[in-house]
């Protein structure tokens, strides 16, 4: 907990938040604390409070939580946001990238807010039928663990959610950079003979992999009904990218998971709390993403700042009381669109407004766009 | 359209070759010089007519649209192309009688076309014929009107020219229309560098390939001490940065302040800024979507960030996402949303500018360059060095001369088949 008063009392209000049983979704406890935590940081964090007053909005005329000043995810590249002394730096998590891009760090003084926040978002969308707190499940991992891979806040996810929720026999099948491709398949045989359904997570481009080598492997695998799928992140810097409707097909054709079983996560590095596609927990209605009551998303009309209509493309921006030692309010590099309670990220298009023949924003100037 | 579509065009063409290749060489450009003059007449009805529709079809504004060809067409007459003929392929008389260096065009052309800016589509359409080569087009799915409007003035000007164009719509997606199109004995192609690779790939030889990736344009500048040479050069700059919305490849993406202090740079962007805005009100930027808009946003807020944390960065902007002017702190170069984004980055001398932009040599088109002196012939070379193919003052990037050499080559000459005799008649 923070050694400061204000903050750690701010931190003690999420965090019971975060851990009560029923989820409460009241706009006035997120309003309140957004703003409470809003004024906080903008008092802690110089660069935010330059920032914000670059913007005139301060505490003084940020009336509600949507009106917070968002700072773009690809900030943290350049800027350190912190609003806590450096020397009480407890963590970093890094964003992913190449050796030549430039990586953002998210400085953390405790991982207490992210593991909170973490586990029963993950339950509640990946395993909704859990009635029991010790209810677990079989899961396999194709992504490095926590102790292979400190800095990202990905494997450490996954470490948290194998302690918690991992049945015996659980595990990570990334090792030294490596898909265990042999120890997959094995497992995923045994699953498929035994009955017991299996819960796989990974990155895109892992389950790419694993359906590359069963292809060539000449392997199919009827996995039990209740298995599922949770993938993450996208193909930037990777040698080909597959559409995620291409890679849904491809799943439920190698693995006979269907789509209506395959959640997609949204998160980042620079965020707390993560978003996760309906399918699981609504199977009958439109696929959306959807996050904890901590945690807001409004899409923004990029032309004009203002929310934007509804069913309008937008960017995303998510407020996270999960980020209580950052910046609560980021613009995310997505464009996306409220959908219901929820929302759909329409991911970008680079280039795809280039009209002229003069060359593209991420193209060959030094350094990449996020 | 289909492949056989296509390839009924091609043929078509060729049997028209036949005809074009009997006449003149003097008589063909001489119904081309009538062509480019109509284009220059802003009251021709292929003007008129495409002034009216393209901003539908492109997004660019009306008047951003008549200010761009008042601009870029004032220089492309008649005459200019008969003396771009005669330097690159020679004088007419020695190419149409029985000379020791024959020049012909090939049996067809195909032009595939990219962007949505009028006057390269203009140029790439009568270039091959000018050689006397029939020509397939393929708009660019982002302007299909120009192509259209350019084969019937060659009909109207002469009925028999005519023939010798068409043009063939198919979306890139369609791999099979693309490989009938490159069944042309020549191939122009202007794209992306995918594109270009793509193209590259499906030919099959023996084609003569003409390819045009991406290209971009900076400006480098010493920013003027006096307030009214920088006001002047602010405007001339924003008349760069405004046209065709930045999309060109003679739209500047950046300008190097070059001055030991930094201070001059942030009072040159400065001035660009109330320029921009006075762009804006004069020819209005076109439509963008929402991910360039986002791009937009997401970069002003990045140099927002930078400035809060006490870098020397300035941040000038519409209160829509019309213009945006970035003072940097240091000549590193970042992403360029284009449609009227720019950053002014400092850099303080010549030497610390090449090394700054010498990433972006081998995309470079054009360099607008203003106030070194006489310094100004040896950065032209290193410039050219680099590989910039046009060195100009601020102002005219957009409107190049009808002999620019794009890419560093000829605008005729790579178009043509070339034969020595070296045997007496």
């Amino acid at each position: 907990m923070s050694a400061d008063p204000r903050r750690a009392k701010i931190d003690r209000r999420v965090l019971e938040w975060m851990r009560e049983p029923r989820w409460n979704y009241s706009e006035n406890r997120f309003e309140e604390l957004a703003l409470e935590l809003f004024a906080f940081q903008f008092e802690h964090c110089e660069i935010y409070r330059r920032f914000c007053e670059g913007r005139s909005q301060t505490p003084n005329n940020v009336k509600t939580w949507r009106q917070i000043p968002a700072v773009p995810t690809s900030a943290f590249k350049e800027v350190e946001l912190r609003c806590f002394p450096a020397e009480e730096t407890a963590h970093c998590f890094r964003t992913s990238g190449t050796s030549t891009d430039v990586r953002g760090t998210l400085y953390l003084d405790t991982l207490e807010h992210y593991e909170a926040s973490l586990l029963p978002t993950f339950r509640r969308f990946m395993f909704p039928e859990f009635q029991l707190p010790d209810d677990r499940a079989t899961m396999r991992i194709l992504a490095p663990s926590q102790i292979e891979q400190p800095d990202s806040s990905l494997s450490h996810m996954f470490g948290v959610v194998l302690d918690a929720l991992g049945e015996p026999g659980s595990d990570f099948d990334v090792k030294n950079g490596e898909l265990l491709f042999d120890r997959v398949l094995t497992v995923l045989v045994e699953s498929a003979a035994s009955e017991v359904p299996i819960t796989l997570c990974g990155t895109a481009f892992a389950f790419v992999h694993l359906i590359d080598h069963m292809g060539q492997r000449g392997v199919l695998i009827g996995l039990p009904s209740a298995s599922r799928i949770m993938e993450t992140g996208g193909f930037k810097g990777r040698s080909r990218e597959v559409p995620r409707t291409e890679l849904y097909a491809e799943l439920k054709r190698v693995l006979g998971i269907p789509a209506e079983r395959i959640v997609n996560q949204y998160g980042m590095t620079e965020l707390g709390s993560q978003f996760y596609d309906s399918v699981i927990r609504g199977p009958s209605e439109p696929r959306r993403k959807l996050g904890p009551p901590w945690a807001r998303v409004v899409i923004v009309d990029p032309e004009t700042g203002h929310e934007a209509a509804t069913g309008q493309v937008g960017s995303i921006v998510v407020v996270d009381l999960a980020n209580t030692g950052s910046v609560l309010s980021l613009r995310t590099g997505d464009l996306g669109r409220a959908v219901l309670d929820g929302f759909e990220v329409i991911g970008r298009e680079p280039g795809a407004d280039a009209r002229g023949c003069s060359i593209g924003a991420d193209m060959g100037l030094g350094r990449r766009s996020p | 359209m289909t492949p056989d579509e296509i390839a009924e065009h091609l043929a078509r063409l060729r049997d028209a070759g036949e005809q074009l290749k009997r006449r003149p060489i003097g008589e063909v450009l001489d119904v081309l010089g009538a062509v480019l003059d109509g284009w220059r007449d802003p009251n021709s009805n292929w003007r008129r007519d495409l002034e009216e529709r393209l901003p539908a079809a492109t997004g660019f504004t009306a008047p951003l649209i008549r200010e761009g060809l008042r601009r870029a067409l004032g220089a492309w007459t008649g005459d200019a192309l008969r003396e771009l003929a005669i330097c690159e392929l020679g004088p007419f008389d020695a190419l149409d009688a029985a000379s020791d260096r024959r020049v012909s065009g090939f049996d067809t052309t195909a032009v595939l076309l990219a962007g949505s800016i009028p006057m390269p589509s203009l140029l790439a359409l009568i270039a091959p014929l000018a050689v006397r080569s029939p020509v397939l087009a393929k708009p660019a799915s982002r302007d299909l009107l120009t192509p259209r409007l350019v084969a019937r003035s060659i009909a109207e000007t002469d009925a028999e020219l005519g023939r010798c164009i068409r043009v063939a719509s198919f979306p890139a997606s369609r791999e099979d229309c693309t490989r009938a199109l490159l069944e042309a004995d020549c191939i122009c192609a202007t794209g992306s560098d995918a594109t270009i690779a793509a193209v590259q790939s499906q030919v099959k030889p023996p084609r003569r390939l003409v390819l045009d990736g991406h290209r971009l344009s900076i400006a480098t500048v010493v920013p003027p001490e006096s307030a009214e040479r920088r006001i002047d050069l602010a405007e001339r700059l924003a008349v760069d940065i405004a046209l065709w919305d930045q999309l060109g490849c003679l739209s500047p993406i950046a300008v190097f302040a070059v001055d030991p202090e930094p201070s001059h740079a942030a009072e040159l962007a400065e001035a660009i800024a109330v320029a921009l805005a006075n762009a804006e009100k004069d020819w209005p930027r076109g439509s963008i979507d929402a991910n360039t808009a986002h791009m937009i946003a997401q970069q002003r807020a990045e140099a927002e960030l930078r400035r809060a944390a006490g870098r020397a960065v300035a941040v000038h902007v519409s209160d829509s996402t019309a213009w945006t002017v970035i003072v940097e702190d240091g000549p590193e170069l970042r992403p360029a949303p284009l449609h009227r984004f720019i950053r002014v980055l400092p850099v303080a001398d010549p030497e610390s500018l090449l090394d700054a932009i010498r990433p972006l040599g081998p995309h470079l088109a054009a360099v607008a360059i203003e106030g070194f002196g006489e310094e100004t012939p040896g950065l032209a070379s290193a410039l050219a060095e680099l590989g910039a193919s046009r060195i100009c003052a601020p102002g005219s990037l957009q409107s190049p001369a009808l002999d620019w050499r794009h890419g560093g080559r000829g605008v005729l000459a790579p178009l043509a088949r070339y034969t020595d005799v070296e045997v007496p008649a």
